[in-house]
């Protein structure tokens, strides 16, 4: 009897290399990966988003917080295909927005995504009513029924009765909302929105969010929102971080049994194992330049580098000796 | 996007930007009309200054063989036809068709010298012609005898056997001619010297005067009507000719030999059917007609001597010099004014497109294509703009019919819709520019503004362009020659016209881009320098210790309240506008110097023999004036030879006086010789000399540069007179003579000091009034009542006269339009562009108000950063007017507007100018104080809130 042969034929080869791993994010409803854009002025180069990694999943809400000028409005113009990244992967509903022609990016603007921004002004003409305002997107794109989806929009986002209104006829909360209808009105796959809520009260936030849930849920549109309020930002299932340009962090939310809300809040690793500790915890620990790591069964310890006397003790440290920071 | 929509919401700026295009589309279709017009009159005004026979073309045939023989009227009417079908069409055009333009033709002899009379005393210097026309009968009234019959040979004549078969016609002659030739009816005149012809007169007649307006058939044969005087050279005694008429038949006696013989063809020219667009085809047309007449093209007359007779190709050259240079002054102005309307419209454009930019960004976010975006704009631009363009265009048409009063051009049809275009499509490029990435707005926080270089290099280039450009028109001038190919000679005898000759220009449209070019370039090295100093101005402001000096001026030298659309609209505007000062006060001044110049005073008369005393004494009286000053003219002999000189008798100091106030350079009298009046200074009147010692005395004299080497020296002007040299005029006494060489000025009371009488031949007067203007013309030609040959001649109607040519009171006229329309364009673009800066410098404001900023010093700082731009421009604007003059340098000649005097230095008055410039400045200073004081009323958080 023969041994059997442990060299793969043809066939085995070819079907190992048909079978490709899952690449990075490859069911994402939107993907960044490794997103940078460089601003150039003489001389100067301003880096906007150094590397940003980013998932959203089909249907998700999920909220972008972060310190002014850290990138997270470069971020969603690039998202919404009015601005170009330089470098870096971007794929929104399958549409890589680096390869995409003037064409194809006009498409994507009627098509795939919709876009509310924070000024109400900038948001609605403010010679237009309501109605019209809904329906411009749709005749921009050439649609028909133009009116019934207007009317169902405004239904829909709780501003039917003021489709008749001009924008300076209606309260902010109002006008967002409106902004909102115009945002879904050629019935994108994702909503991006850029501190819809920012120039309101709480209550008319408070309305303007309900309303970006409630497209979200009924509509089953992807929704990205960019906001530092935190009614908006505590009340979403995943609220992503920005630190000069690049994801930090990811908050989770989930309710408990008892129906409290429990957020854990993660750093974020990216494909080539990078990781931004929180600022406070390098703070404490007075880590700079060097760090040493030492792997566990199951975590990784990260010891700032000092001189040590002895031989470490890793997992009985000494009392003088700041805890050492542990990831999980 | 609904393009109606657009205008309606932003109707504000639509209709300013409707009122420009309206107002521009009408100046230039209007003022090119209204120019051309000018141009048509200038035409026709130079073709009347000369008789209407010189401008007909007259083609003359000499025969010399008997081939060219015309023996008879259907010969005549053959080559008639034959010389019109050889017309080039541009001739065929200003063909006179109508009644009285039949066919002219003539046969005549030419210094035909009556040699003998039979039973008669000869009479010497007669010349006796003889011609034939075809409609004698209808020309002429016979007043004695009868018409001349057909020939009738003569076997011989008693008493002259050299007359023996001498041929014999009969021949009829103008009675007033007869009358000076003293010849009778019936008497036979022996007619040349070989083979003499016989004339004999069988009747006087007189002309008729032609019952159709425009038959010329007496100007074309003046000599049938009237006897010419002709001076002989060297002799007292003058030279009368007369042509004679005489029958048909006699054609074939003037044949045999020995006459000189010419045969004439007029084609009647209607001067109105010229004008001064096809002046120049005219000009070739007879170029090439003259060339067809002597060209082999015509065998069966080759060998004869053809050509065309006309003084029309020399005086439309002319005129197309002086139409050349008009042309230039009217490009330029229309150009400037094109510029500028089109910047101002480009401006107004930008205005309605930034008022659309929030709009137009939000469709192109929401999925609006680049097309659709630029569509709606551009629709809504063109919504305002098309029809406004179109009505200026239509109204001009009305107001052409009462006012411009010219002919359409291709240039009317042509510019609105450039107009319209230029507006239509700069607005779809600027959209197209500004919305080709949807990103909403522009990330100005993070990224600055590069130079592009092809900008960069465009700008050298228009720099490079222009300098070269001046280079060129300073060296070749503004127009070059045309070459007409005109023949020189004229014809002897026939007309008395003036033999063509001299050569037409052409203005080179590249040359005549210069201008408004340098101005452009100006504009862009101004808008490029402009930081530099006012950085300088910086540094000093940031010492001092006010804030609002340093920032006001530091925003300023960022520049970027006011964009470069304004510099380049404000500096060719007011560089045109201060030119066309220049231009306008060079021509006034110079016109007014030719009118010194031709009159010498507010006033003179002048006759060649004396002035009686009663005239002096009754133009003394004419209401207006205020001195009279006599002096005489006259021709005197120098010394004992051949050499003449022209002297003048007058007492320079009153002429002093006289000439007080004008341009005109009076020299001093020449002082007395030091035996009479040993002490006295040049500018004293001389005294009265006694006149006791008569000839013997030495009258001092002034004397022209060719005369300066004489120093004692006698004339001959009335009696014998010992001058001595105590001066030299140079330039002679313009207004007196026109001649500068050859020169004498005497002392009024010069032929009394020499023993004879002194008397007035000119007076000079002048009037009471500024500038003669309370002397009336009219009055002194009444004071000298019938007195014959006496001139007359006032400042203020050769000055009228000068001025109201056509040409230069259009160029004078376009300038001042010009000049208006462009300041209100330069205050439209400096409120305009305040306007288009306003919410960019509100929120700046805003924004140093929340840091403590006063309203008065907000109104301040906006007056700081808007005034030193405005005032740089003005400067520069002003600077490079005046400059042009001397740039453009010997390009544009004004002497054909001036009274054909050489403009040799440009009038600077810089009052005109500089009022306009600072004017412009100070309404634009005002405008950003008011507009810094207005905004005041909006609340610091509305502003701060607004796009934020």
């Amino acid at each position: 009897m023969e041994e059997p042969d442990d060299t793969p034929t043809l066939s085995q080869l070819e079907r190992q290399a048909a079978h490709v791993r899952p690449a990075f994010g490859e069911h994402a409803h939107i993907l960044c990966d490794n997103l940078v854009r460089i601003y150039k002025t003489e001389g100067v180069e301003v880096v906007a988003l150094q590397g940003l990694d980013l998932l959203v999943d089909k249907g998700e809400l999920i909220a972008v917080v972060g310190a002014s000028g850290s990138g997270k409005s470069t971020l969603l113009n690039v998202l919404s295909g009015l601005d170009v990244p330089t470098a870096g992967l971007a794929r929104v509903a399958g549409t890589d927005l680096l390869a995409m022609t003037a064409k194809d990016r006009l498409r994507y603007r009627r098509e795939v995504v919709g876009f509310v921004w924070q000024q109400t002004a900038r948001n609605l003409l403010p010679y237009l009513t309501a109605g019209e305002n809904v329906r411009l997107p749709m005749r921009l794109a050439g649609r028909r029924g133009r009116t019934d989806r207007a009317g169902e929009l405004l239904d829909l986002l709780g501003v039917a009765h003021r489709a008749g209104s001009r924008p300076g006829e209606m309260s902010g909360g109002e006008q967002q909302r409106v902004a909102i209808a115009v945002a879904l009105a050629n019935s994108p796959q994702v909503v991006l929105a850029d501190e819809p809520t920012g120039e309101l009260d709480s209550e008319n936030s408070e309305q303007v969010f309900a309303a970006l849930r409630r497209a979200n849920r009924e509509l089953g549109v992807t929704t990205v929102i960019v906001t530092h309020d935190a009614t908006v930002s505590e009340q979403v299932d995943r609220t992503v971080g920005i630190r000069d340009g690049r994801t930090s962090s990811e908050t989770l939310r989930r309710t408990a049994e008892g129906g409290a809300v429990i957020a854990e809040e993660y750093a974020v690793l990216d494909r080539v194992g990078r990781l931004q500790l929180p600022r406070e915890f390098i703070g404490a620990l007075d880590m700079e330049r060097r760090v040493r790591l030492e792997l566990e069964c199951d975590h990784i310890g990260v010891w700032p580098d000092r001189p040590q006397p002895d031989t470490p003790q890793p997992d009985t440290p000494q009392p003088d000796q700041p805890q050492p920071e542990e990831s999980r | 996007m609904n393009p109606l929509l657009l205008l309606r919401v932003h109707r504000g700026a639509a209709a300013v930007l409707a009122l420009l295009a309206l107002s521009a589309s009408l100046l230039v279709t209007g003022l090119p009309r209204w120019f051309e017009g000018a141009s048509d009159r200038a035409a026709r005004s130079a073709l009347e200054e000369i008789s209407a026979d010189a401008t007909d073309l007259t083609v003359v045939m000499r025969p010399n063989r008997p081939g060219h023989y015309l023996t008879d009227e259907n010969g005549f009417r053959e080559r008639d036809r034959e010389w019109r079908a050889m017309l080039p069409p541009s001739l065929t055009q200003i063909v006179d068709t109508g009644p009285h333009a039949g066919s002219r033709f003539v046969a005549k002899t030419l210094g035909t010298p009556v040699t003998a009379r039979l039973g008669a005393k000869p009479r010497s210097g007669q010349y006796v012609n003889v011609g034939w026309v075809p409609d004698a009968d209808r020309r002429v009234r016979y007043v004695r005898g009868s018409p001349p019959g057909p020939p009738n040979p003569a076997a011989s004549v008693p008493g002259h056997p050299e007359l023996r078969d001498a041929r014999r016609l009969d021949i009829a002659l103008a009675r007033s001619a007869a009358e000076k030739m003293d010849i009778q009816v019936g008497a036979t005149l022996v007619l040349g010297n070989s083979q003499p012809l016989l004339g004999r007169v069988t009747g006087l007649f007189e002309p008729i005067a032609p019952t159709v307006p425009g038959d010329r058939f007496w100007q074309h044969n003046r000599d049938i009507a009237e006897v010419t005087t002709r001076t002989v050279p060297g002799a007292d005694r003058d030279e009368l000719s007369i042509t004679a008429l005489t029958h048909e038949g006699s054609l074939r006696q003037l044949i045999l030999g020995g006459r000189d013989l010419v045969y004439g063809w007029v084609i009647t020219v209607d001067r109105s059917a010229v004008t001064a667009r096809d002046a120049a085809s005219v000009v070739e047309g007879m170029a090439d007609y003259r060339r067809a007449l002597s060209g082999p093209a015509h065998r069966a007359d080759a060998s004869a001597q053809l050509f065309l007779d006309t003084a029309l190709d020399r005086v439309l050259a002319g005129f197309l010099t002086r139409l050349a240079t008009a042309r230039a002054l009217m490009f330029l102005i229309l150009g400037g004014l094109v510029a500028v309307a089109g910047g101002v419209i480009a401006l107004a454009v930008q205005l309605l497109t930034e008022r659309m930019r929030e709009a137009l960004s939000l469709a192109r976010a929401r999925g609006a294509s680049l097309g659709q975006v630029v569509a709606a704009g551009t629709g809504a631009v063109a919504l305002a703009a098309v029809p406004a363009v179109l009505a200026g265009y239509g109204l001009s048409y009305p107001l052409s019919a009462s006012l411009l009063s010219g002919p359409v051009t291709p240039v009317v049809h042509a510019v609105p819709p450039l107009l319209a275009v230029a507006a239509v499509g700069f607005a779809a490029a600027r959209l197209a520019v500004a919305h080709r990435t949807p990103l909403p707005g522009r990330r100005d926080d993070v990224v600055g503004r590069r130079r592009s270089p092809r900008r960069t290099a465009l700008e050298v280039l228009v720099v490079v362009l222009a300098l070269a450009g001046t280079y060129l028109l300073r060296t070749r001038g503004l127009t070059t020659d045309l070459s007409t190919g005109l023949a020189t000679g004229g014809a002897p005898g026939l007309s008395p016209g003036l033999s063509p000759g001299g050569a037409a220009r052409e203005a080179d449209p590249f040359l005549m881009l210069v201008p408004v070019m340098l101005t452009v370039a100006a504009a862009l090295v101004t808008l490029r320098c402009y930081p530099y100093p006012l950085r300088l101005f910086v540094r000093f402001a940031a010492r001092a210790r006010g804030a609002v000096p340093f920032v006001g001026l530091t925003l300023a030298a960022r520049a970027r309240s006011v964009s470069a659309l304004p510099v380049l609209i404000l500096l060719p505007a007011l560089a045109v506008s201060v030119y066309g000062a220049v231009v306008g006060g060079t021509l006034e001044a110079t016109q007014r110097l030719a009118a010194w110049q031709t009159t010498g005073a507010d006033a003179r008369v002048e006759r060649a023999a004396e002035l009686p005393a009663d005239v002096i004494e009754k133009i003394r009286q004419v209401p207006g004036v205020r001195e009279v000053l006599p002096a005489q003219k006259g021709t005197a002999q120098v010394g004992y030879g051949g050499r003449n000189a022209t002297v003048i008798a007058l007492d320079l100091d009153a002429y002093r006086r006289i000439a007080a106030g004008s341009p005109l350079k009076v020299p001093g009298p020449p002082p007395d010789p030091p035996s009479t009046t040993p002490s006295t200074p040049p500018s004293t009147p001389l005294p009265t000399p006694a006149a006791q010692n008569g000839s013997a005395q030495e009258i001092p004299v002034l004397v022209s540069p060719d005369l300066a080497h004489l120093t004692t020296f006698e004339i001959g002007w009335h009696v014998r007179m010992k001058l001595v040299n105590r001066g030299v005029i140079t330039g002679g006494l313009p207004g007196l003579t026109r001649v500068t060489n050859n020169l004498i000025v005497v002392p009024y009371d010069a032929a009394t000091r020499a023993g004879a009488r002194s008397h007035a031949t000119m007076l000079l007067i002048r009037g009471a009034g500024n500038g003669g203007d309370d002397i009336d013309g009219g009055r002194l030609r009444a004071a000298v009542g019938d007195l014959p040959d006496v001139m007359v001649v006032t400042f203020e109607e050769t000055l009228r006269k000068i001025a109201a040519a056509p040409l230069p009171a259009t160029i004078k006229d376009g300038f001042r339009l010009v000049t208006v329309a462009l300041a209100g364009y330069a205050l439209l673009t400096v409120v305009i562009a305040l306007v288009v800066g306003a919410a960019d410098r509100a929120r700046a404001l805003s924004y140093l108000r929340t840091l403590g900023l006063s309203h008065r010093q907000a109104a301040t700082l906006t007056v700081l950063e808007i005034a030193p731009l405005i005032v740089l421009t003005a400067g520069a604007g002003l600077a490079v007017g005046l400059a042009l003059p001397a740039a453009l340098g010997p390009g544009v000649d004004l002497g054909g507007y001036a009274g054909d005097l050489a403009v040799r230095a440009y009038e600077l008055d810089l009052a005109a100018p500089a009022l306009l410039a600072a004017g412009l400045a100070v309404v634009a200073v005002a405008g950003a104080f008011l507009h810094a004081v207005t905004g005041r009323r909006r609340s610091l958080g509305s502003v701060l809130r607004v796009g934020e």
